[in-house]
């Protein structure tokens, strides 16, 4: 709740649903728990305004609202706010892990924030009709909709439960039950889409896509610092651990070591590793940055992955990479040196960081001005002398340091976001023109009218224009990069911050 | 004050040794720097460059359709535009395609939402507030009514028991009309009458001040 998120969500309202939906949820934001009439009053917009925005807000889960004594308060939920810049990769996981059936059918959910299955497959495949490249029919279609649903990317959407005597809904979270779909059914809906009655809704579940991430990072961990084989291990113990243990544990239950070596059979194609598959496991507990540990010995070997460890590796690698790009190498040596030590006096630091006196101490100060270390003042028993030098122990608090790097973030993509506006604004004129003669080009191709018509209108773009059309482009998509590579930092940073 | 008797002599607040504890020797005293700090200070290191994958170029791809999508959808609430008086011809296409634009309302599950959310609350006023007089049958009645009692009010005030039940019939009406007028306007908490003359203040505490009952 700091003043960089608050920038950084009314800056991703604006450019996702304009700037009445940004002034009500900036609103919110400010002052937490507030009714439609307040808004009002603060905001100074007519009351349909503020009902439509709110509309918007809550129909993304971006707002809840909550109810006491008759009156509706509404309350922003930054964080999910921070998720529509997600969706993206989102998408390329359900692309790359399942193929384009998937995707769609995550794109179209996502596009309608909650959707009644049988409506989302008929508009799916009624919008693809004519497409024969994808080649969808409403069968594969629905099988990839049961296997989303059991693999739990989908999940029910809330339902609404009516306490007697009030008309004002109380959201209730139920368990989703795998709908059982008829083809036959949906191929009649299909050519009549206005009367369907499906009124379960499903919407989609972030929390295990956030689950695909951490896994495949952690495997990925696995695969750069000893090989693929190692990784291949990490996946199996990881496939383990969902089996036995909840979520978001900090540590899984224990897998053994005969359940593993029977999964490694089953992979035909690395012999290696079912070769020395113990062996693996002893060097990635050994020198596999702690990420799993040997639990027990019965059965030849008990292992569990310590997740919590990990996030915490995980991030760490994050900051030294963070101090390393600011403040350069000799910054990096000494913050690492810091951690290390745990507590370390000024001049200890001086002794083990290897580098001149005064450099090292003005790159500890420039540490510590932007709060990647702190320090812990000690006293000496009771005197209270001037002259008498006070101890002062360095350290780092890292859960304190993963909040500066947030906010680090923040600001640096409410930046993007600002250079991007800013951009568009400056080129409007250009770009509009271009999208015109795109829309233009793209009807003459569809009547198919001659080349030469068709390049008369291209050349209506001037020469100069192209390629500050170019240029602006290879701009926008170097931001709009570099957002999703800070969301992916931020990632990191808060999967830490999952453990208490 | 005993903490001065050390303190004099030096003009600055730490002594020789604690300033070269700090690393600053005689003489090394930077320039003031008199300046605001640029606005967009040097990088002292260039920043990584960027990935460029298929991937992220597919990220980059759906992301702006998505918003693209928004922007079309209702979800992205426009505010209604005042013009500036001077007609265009560009304004009838305008028109027609926020025209196009209007009606649509956001697809939502509305018994998930609070009441004063939905649609249908502010329809279902309107729909009740239909007043009496949209009838033309009802006017004209109402009319010659009205049209009676004004030539009764010529002519001398006789009164019978019919003619009083008969006139209290349309007062009653037009009372009902009055009443009816008054739903409509009360838009707001003002009309409702909450004036408290203040008679019930502290009525209940006045015992409080007495003895006891035992």
């Amino acid at each position: 709740m700091s003043h960089q998120l608050g920038r950084l969500v009314s800056q991703i309202l604006q450019r996702y649903f304009g700037e009445i939906v940004e002034k009500v949820g900036n609103d919110l934001f400010m002052y937490g728990i507030k009714p439609i009439g307040m808004i009002m009053k603060t905001t100074g917009l007519p009351r349909t305004q503020v009902i439509e925005s709110l509309r918007t807000l809550l129909k993304f889960d971006l707002a809840k609202f909550e109810s006491t004594s008759g009156n509706v308060d509404y309350k922003l939920l930054p964080d999910n706010v921070l998720v529509l810049i997600r969706y993206p990769r989102y998408l390329l996981q359900m692309k790359s892990k399942y193929g384009t059936e998937a995707e769609l059918i995550v794109e179209e959910l996502l596009q309608r924030a909650a959707c009644s299955a049988t409506l989302l497959l008929v508009s799916i495949a009624n919008k693809y009709k004519d497409d024969t490249e994808k080649n969808l029919t409403i069968v594969t279609l629905k099988d990839t909709f049961i296997s989303l649903a059991t693999a739990t990317y989908i999940q029910q959407a809330p339902v609404a439960q009516l306490k007697d005597g009030s008309d004002i809904p109380d959201l209730v979270q139920v368990a989703s039950i795998v709908p059982d779909l008829d083809t036959r059914l949906l191929m009649q809906a299909m050519v009549n889409p206005a009367d369907i009655k499906d009124n379960v809704y499903w919407k989609v579940n972030y929390d295990r896509f956030h689950q695909d991430f951490t896994d495949e990072i952690m495997i990925n961990a696995m695969t750069r610092r000893i090989d693929d084989d190692a990784g291949e291990v990490m996946r199996l113990l990881i496939q383990e651990m969902y089996l036995s243990s909840s979520a978001w544990a900090e540590e899984s239950n224990v897998v053994a070591l005969t359940d593993l070596r029977e999964h490694a059979s089953r992979l035909k194609d690395r012999p290696l590793l079912q070769q020395h598959l113990e062996h693996y496991l002893k060097v990635m507990e050994e020198n596999g940055a702690g990420f799993i540990r040997r639990a027990g010995d019965a059965g030849g070997g008990q292992y569990s992955v310590q997740v919590k460890w990990a996030a915490r590796q995980l991030v760490e690698s994050v900051l030294d990479h963070v101090v390393t790009e600011r403040l350069g190498s000799k910054a990096a040596r000494i913050f690492r040196l810091i951690r290390a030590k745990k507590y370390i006096e000024e001049e200890d630091i001086q002794k083990n960081a290897m580098l001149p006196n005064k450099e090292c101490k003005q790159l500890t100060y420039k540490l510590l001005e932007e709060h990647f270390v702190s320090v812990q003042p000690m006293r000496k028993s009771q005197q209270v002398s001037g002259t008498q030098k006070g101890i002062y122990l360095y350290h780092v608090k890292l859960f304190d340091v993963v909040h500066v790097c947030r906010e680090m973030c923040y600001r640096a993509l409410h930046n993007l976001s600002r250079a991007r506006s800013q951009l568009v604004s400056v080129h409007a004129r250009a770009l509009d023109k271009q999208r015109r003669v795109r829309t233009i080009v793209h009807g003459m191709r569809l009547r198919s009218e001659p080349q030469k018509n068709i390049d008369d209108v291209l050349e209506t773009l001037t020469p100069p224009e192209v390629s500050l059309l170019a240029q602006v482009e290879k701009q926008l998509k170097q931001l709009s990069a570099a957002e999703l590579e800070l969301d992916r930092n931020l990632f990191i940073l808060n999967w830490y911050l999952v453990y208490p | 004050m005993s903490g001065r008797g050390r303190g004099r002599g030096t003009n600055s607040t730490l002594t020789h040794e604690q300033m070269q504890a700090l690393g600053i020797a005689r003489g090394d005293n930077a320039q003031q720097v008199l300046a605001p700090p640029p606005l967009f200070p040097k990088l002292d290191t260039k920043p990584l460059p960027l990935i460029c994958d298929a991937a992220t170029s597919y990220m980059v791809i759906v992301k702006d359709q998505f918003i693209e999508y928004l922007h079309e959808s209702p979800a992205y609430v426009k505010a209604s535009k005042e013009t500036d008086g001077i007609e265009r011809y560009s304004d009838k296409y305008k028109l027609l395609a926020l025209d196009a634009n209007k009606e649509r309302i956001l697809d939502c599950i509305w018994t998930n939402f609070p009441p004063e959310l939905r649609p249908q609350a502010g329809r279902a006023r309107s729909a009740a507030r239909k007043r009496k007089l949209d009838d033309p049958n009802e006017m004209e009645r109402r009319l010659k009514v009205l049209e009676k009692k004004e030539t009764q009010e010529h002519t001398t005030e006789v009164t019978d028991t019919g003619e009083t039940s008969k006139k209290d019939d349309i007062d009653e009406d037009i009372e009902d009309e009055e009443e009816h007028e008054d739903e409509i306007d009360d838009g707001t908490d003002y009309a409702n009458n909450y004036f408290d003359n203040g008679e019930d203040y502290e009525d209940e505490d006045d015992n409080l001040d007495d003895d006891p009952v035992y």
